[in-house]
């Protein structure tokens, strides 16, 4: 009953002054959508760029000298990399000691809105089947076959329905599956064999607006599996000795350029956090410590009658708190609609892929958005109820 | 209220201007509808046939986003219309049905980019990455608005009614 009776006077005192409630309000919003945003926004863009290289599954990836932001860009963003390196270096580098297998890939891009493409500017890797690692294994795991000719599997976001025809360069292709999303341009990429790659650039001559050119004895990248018990990066070197005119990149150094981008946005996003969270706690302060002076008489009232100096604090922080609730629950629900909705444009803007959370992951980011902003207004709410309720009731009340 | 009917008649112009600047106009009739085999010209055509497609696919064929953003227009005009008249509006029976009529049109133009008509399939086409999320953004905003107005709506309807019972 007597909590009942404070927290309805909690209750009374918000309603009683709208523009400060909506102020704190506000305050709580700011700090629980921005908090949430960076949030969704750079560990997607983590979570993006880990399954992009898990699903290459190279230990290494080889690629042309100088061409290793325009590999990564043509893997991530589908920027087609326009840089080639002998077909020869493959057989070079699957001679090196420790490596257990070396695939090589061609990456080819559909026509801009023409008539003989089902998908302008879509995404191709060309791949060896007799070597690959990165499709053949998911392909034989859940289709039991590899792929043939005239046969395609596509990522995630491929517009194409399952067991359809896509055609590409007047080239019809049944598309077999398509793989596990990873927020990267390798969800709307398709997946074909060398063979199939060539077959259409046959094609292309006499069925496409434009033919599709595949230099002869030349591929995009090599992809690098190593033997067990080799360390990768030792491994990396021997082929940058071995072979000349081309870079090999170890797993965790891959798409470097994007992983410092991302780095670079946290820090920014940190330090605009960090502004946003200072003012707003000042704000807070500001706020409730006019509202404590004004009600100060009323409160000196309320201790004479018997309240305790925990009940007195109870009544202003339970303001303070279910207004951050409300504040902060308008603020994760903005700022994971709003991610959630535009993220492909978010991504296309910020120039790296991010992958929007699963529904766990999700719930944990959004908890930790709504504690912050709880915890920071109950922070500052706390400094000015705490010097008012150790008031005493008599100084209160004259002052 | 009178804040509910300034921000209906802002979903209103949001619903009815963004798609007119974010549909990808034309494309080829296959980019469009992802060809499947049905759509795949037979083995044989030639160079000159295949060009002649070509160009008769650069004659502004309109794709399923531009009839979205067409019919969003006679979403958004109703929607403003209602949320100017919710501004003047005295009468709480009034009120109530412009607010159920604003709801309504909140959902239908979440309807027509998903269900009714449809937007490219290409994920990373204009429409689908801009004027679909700012529909559904807009459509559900324009929902959650009406409903909350609403339920504010009747709560004043009720404490005008217990009023004059109280004073009388």
């Amino acid at each position: 009953m007597r909590i009942r009776s404070l927290t309805g006077l909690a209750f009374h005192n918000m309603a009683g002054d709208k523009l400060r409630s909506w102020l704190l309000g506000l305050c709580a919003f700011a700090i629980a959508a921005f908090a949430l945003s960076t949030a969704l926004v750079v560990h997607g863009a983590q979570e993006s760029l880990h399954l992009a290289a898990a699903r290459l599954g190279a230990d290494i990836v080889v690629v042309p000298r100088g061409a290793e932001t325009q590999v990564d860009g043509a893997l991530l963003m589908g920027t087609v990399s326009r840089s080639w390196m002998p077909s020869a270096d493959v057989a070079r580098i699957a001679t090196v000691k420790g490596v257990a297998v070396a695939s090589p890939q061609v990456y080819l891009e559909s026509l801009s809105h023409a008539s003989c493409c089902a998908v302008s500017n879509m995404f191709v890797v060309a791949y060896d089947p007799r070597t690959d690692f990165t499709v053949e294994p998911w392909l034989r795991q859940r289709l039991d076959s590899d792929l043939g000719p005239e046969q395609a599997v596509g990522g995630s976001e491929v517009s194409v329905p399952v067991n359809h025809n896509v055609m590409l360069y007047g080239y019809t292709m049944w598309l077999r599956g398509k793989l596990e999303p990873t927020g990267t341009n390798l969800d709307q990429s398709l997946f074909i064999t060398l063979p199939t790659a060539y077959a259409m650039a046959r094609f292309s001559r006499t069925n496409a607006v434009k033919p599709l050119v595949i230099p002869r004895d030349r591929v995009s990248s090599v992809m690098i599996k190593v033997a067990p018990g080799q360390k990768p990066t030792s491994v990396a070197r021997t082929i940058g000795d071995v072979v000349p005119g081309i870079t090999a990149i170890v797993r965790p150094q891959m798409f470097a350029a994007y992983r410092e981008q991302i780095g670079g946005l946290l820090r920014g996003m940190v330090v605009v956090l960090g502004l946003l969270l200072s003012l707003s706690l000042a704000v807070v302060v500001l706020l409730l410590s006019m509202a404590a002076n004004e009600r100060r008489r009323e409160l000196g009232v309320l201790r004479a009658l018997g309240a305790t100096r925990g009940a007195v604090m109870f009544t202003l922080l339970a303001q303070a708190l279910v207004l951050a609730l409300a504040g902060g629950l308008a603020g994760v629900a903005v700022a994971a609609v709003g991610v959630g909705l535009f993220h492909t444009l978010i991504a296309a803007k910020l120039g790296f892929p991010f992958l929007f959370p699963s529904t766990g992951p999700l719930v944990a980011q959004v908890t930790i958005g709504l504690a912050l902003a709880l915890t920071a207004v109950g922070l500052a709410a706390a400094l000015p109820a705490l010097r008012i309720s150790g008031q005493e009731p008599a100084v209160s009340m004259r002052e | 209220m009178r804040m509910g009917a300034v921000l209906v008649v802002a979903l209103a112009l949001v619903v009815g201007v963004v798609p007119q600047f974010s549909h990808c106009k034309t494309a080829s009739p296959m980019g469009a509808t992802a060809a499947t085999s049905s759509t795949a010209p037979a083995g044989g055509s030639t160079i000159a046939a295949v060009r002649a497609a070509a160009s008769a696919s650069t004659t502004a064929t309109p794709m399923r986003c531009y009839w979205s953003a067409r019919a969003e227009i006679g979403v958004a005009l109703p929607l403003l219309a209602g949320g100017v008249l919710l501004f003047f509006s005295r009468r709480r029976e009034a009120r109530r049905a412009l607010l159920i009529l604003a709801g309504t049109l909140g959902a239908v133009a979440m309807l027509l980019p998903t269900v009714l008509i449809g937007v490219c399939a290409q994920s990373s086409a204009v429409c689908r990455t801009t004027m679909l999320p700012t529909l559904l953004a807009a459509g559900g905003l324009t929902v959650a608005l009406s409903l909350v107005s609403l339920i504010v709506n009747e709560l004043r309807a009720e404490d005008e009614s217990v009023a004059p019972q109280l004073a009388g």
